[in-house]
């Protein structure tokens, strides 16, 4: 393997007819990374995906499997395997034999392939049912013996296209716990294609945000939650609150000056922010501290906005307000029920929110 | 307790059916059992039927005159059977893999010969298989390509022709729809496990069209086996099947017990058929 890279996008376009699904997408993706690409339905993700699978060939762009080019290779000469998002078992065979379809075609002796099958049911916590059928399993269960039939193969990288889109919510949570713990012991690259952000924060080493096609950040997932390069990461991922405003100076820290004449400090600024131009404040509900207007507190290092309090909802560990501040932003805050538990605040109390503005973020609209 | 029974939901059931039972019983089990019946009766003079019991009847099916021609007919059958699927199979694969808007058109296409009357369709192959002013000889000799004209006219080759047109499409058809339901991710999933196109094809597409391919050979051998226009016209009066036999028992030599003993031996056998072949073709369909 060269450099280390289990597979290596360049600059790769996939277009069908006008529409270009992946626009120049160029992606290192580690030996034993489990790798997410995220996006909204549509965004190009899945065509990547299929793209390194072999199931769809490039319009322009390489792409390298193992630090191996792989030109037009189709998908049966590719050394890796999919999981897909409806399982894709075959439904005239046994479980046994859709978990030795790929040793058989490798033409692996029988023997070996008995134990080697046994062995990927037991991985995916299945043993003994490979008598049945598909269709006599659950979702659940069909979804592991997806996992088996292409862990078994022990290909280089594993391909999974939403595998756990069609569970239940419990079984969904499981399951991502499940599926970090298995790549992490069988030590496979696992490519997983997702729509869901937490799905991909729970369990990535790294993340790539699609949309329209094209990457718009990649990295691990600390960085893309506290860190979003532009509005749509920041919206897309996590609960985000944007104020409108204007930029009236370059800091660092940038102010920006809101529509009701207030103004606010911010730690960073998207690339290309210059003096006057609209942009949008972001922040984490989280980051945000709420305070009494008559508790005098100071805090000069900190951004401050008056406002009031117009919903307050208990939701058992912590109390979600919801605030109208001034220049007319809304903004939630999320209070943790520590101590005593009491709801500190009530609705049309008049409240100072605040924040340290190394946590705020200046976007371009 | 009569209540009771008469709200049981078996009672429920078999009330509903009991239209669609009277139906079947009237129009389809009555007309079989004036066939089983007659085939035990001495003919009349003038048609119709004596009623004196006899197993005459099926003592001549067993005549050699009558079994040879069952067993060619049997062969003419098989081999329409296995021509249109030959042909029908990637015909339906071809109708089953273009998009929407295509499908539908090729499968109009293809209904569309069922607009003129068999017997028309039949005739036009006449004029061109017949022997010296048929068609393709005339045309073949015209052009010096043959100086005899080919004997494509008055003999099995014909009759298996003209069979295998008009049956085709109902062999495509339920093909198309098992073909249809495949998802295509069964297709990528076996090519992501390091199938090649033949063994994609071998494991997951031919075991998964098998029951359109039992429904289709069923569909076509059933009438290519009983078939009398086809041989009339095409056999040109020289080689017969069955049917012809039979209709002629009936038409021409006003032997309606005979004929009706020969409709039963050649029912029990289609049935016999039947059982075997489906009992082979679900056993293939079915997982180890």
């Amino acid at each position: 393997m060269s450099d280390g890279f289990a597979v290596e996008l360049q600059e790769v376009v996939k277009r069908f007819g006008d529409v270009t699904a992946v626009d120049h997408i160029s992606l290192q993706i580690r030996d034993g990374e489990f790798f997410s690409l995220l996006g909204p339905s549509g965004c190009g993700k899945t065509t990547t995906l299929r793209l390194i699978a072999g199931f769809e060939m490039p319009t322009s762009g390489q792409i390298l499997i193992g630090g191996e080019l792989q030109g037009y290779r189709p998908a049966f000469q590719r050394p890796v395997n999919t999981v897909f998002q409806h399982y894709a078992l075959f439904p005239h065979m046994s479980v046994y034999d859709n978990v030795a379809f790929g040793l058989e075609m490798r033409g692996v002796p029988d023997k070996e392939t008995k134990s080697r099958v046994h062995e990927a049911l037991e991985l995916v916590q299945l043993p003994g049912m490979v008598h049945r059928r598909p269709d006599q399993l659950s979702g659940g269960q069909q979804q592991r013996v997806a996992l088996a039939r292409a862990l078994v193969n022990q290909p280089k990288v594993l391909l999974l296209d939403e595998p756990l889109g069609a569970l239940d919510l419990k079984l969904r949570k499981a399951m991502q716990i499940e599926l970090k713990a298995l790549q992490h012991r069988v030590g496979i690259t696992f490519i997983y294609v997702t729509h869901d952000q937490e799905e991909a924060l729970t369990m990535s080493d790294r993340i790539a945000v699609i949309r329209r096609g094209r990457v718009l950040q990649m990295g691990a997932p600390e960085g893309i939650y506290e860190h979003p390069a532009n509005r749509f990461v920041a919206d897309f991922i996590g609960e985000t609150k944007f104020i409108p405003g204007r930029v009236a100076a370059l800091g660092p820290p940038v102010e920006v000056a809101l529509d009701g004449g207030a103004s606010v400090l911010c730690g960073w600024a998207e690339e290309g922010t210059t003096v006057g131009a609209e942009v949008t404040v972001s922040i984490r509900p989280e980051r945000i501290g709420l305070q009494g207007v008559d508790d005098g507190g100071t805090g000069a290092e900190l951004a401050r906005l008056a406002g009031t309090i117009t919903q307050a909802m208990y939701l058992g560990t912590d109390t979600r307000y919801v605030i109208e501040a001034a220049g007319g932003a809304t903004l939630a805050v999320r209070m943790q029920n520590v101590g005593d538990g009491v709801q500190r605040h009530a609705v049309g109390d008049a409240v100072a929110v605040m924040w340290d503005p190394q946590h705020a973020r200046v976007l371009i609209d | 307790m009569q209540e009771r029974w008469r709200r049981s939901p078996s009672f429920r059931a078999w009330l509903l059916l009991s239209p669609a039972a009277a139906w079947l019983l009237v129009f389809f089990l009555a007309p079989l059992v004036v066939v089983l019946v007659y085939s035990f009766l001495e003919r009349g003079t003038y048609g119709g039927v004596i009623w004196n019991f006899t197993f005459g009847n099926f003592q001549r099916v067993v005549d050699s005159l009558y079994l040879n021609t069952l067993f060619r007919s049997t062969y003419i059958a098989v081999a329409t059977t296995v021509l249109s699927l030959l042909f029908g199979f990637p015909l339906a694969y071809f109708i089953a893999t273009r998009s929407r808007r295509h499908r539908n058109l090729l499968l109009l296409g293809l209904m569309i010969p069922f607009w003129t009357n068999f017997l028309i369709r039949t005739y036009a192959w006449l004029t061109i298989l017949r022997t010296n002013t048929g068609l393709v000889n005339v045309s073949l000799m015209s052009l010096g390509l043959i100086d005899e004209p080919l004997p494509l006219f008055g003999n099995d080759f014909a009759i298996i022709l003209g069979l295998v047109y008009g049956w085709m499409p109902v062999m495509v058809l339920p093909i198309y729809a098992a073909l249809e339901r495949i998802d295509r991710s069964l297709l990528e999933a076996a090519a992501d496990l390091y199938a090649s196109g033949f063994r994609v094809f071998t494991r997951v597409v031919w075991p998964l069209s098998i029951p359109g391919v039992v429904a289709g050979s069923m569909l076509v051998f059933i009438p290519a086996l009983g078939a009398f226009i086809t041989p009339a016209i095409l056999g040109g009066g020289k080689s017969l099947m069955i049917g012809n036999i039979i209709s002629n028992q009936f038409l021409a030599a006003h032997d309606w017990p005979f004929g009706s003993a020969l409709s039963t031996v050649m029912m029990v056998l289609m049935l016999l058929a039947t059982l075997i072949y489906f009992r082979t073709a679900i056993r293939t369909g079915t997982p180890r």
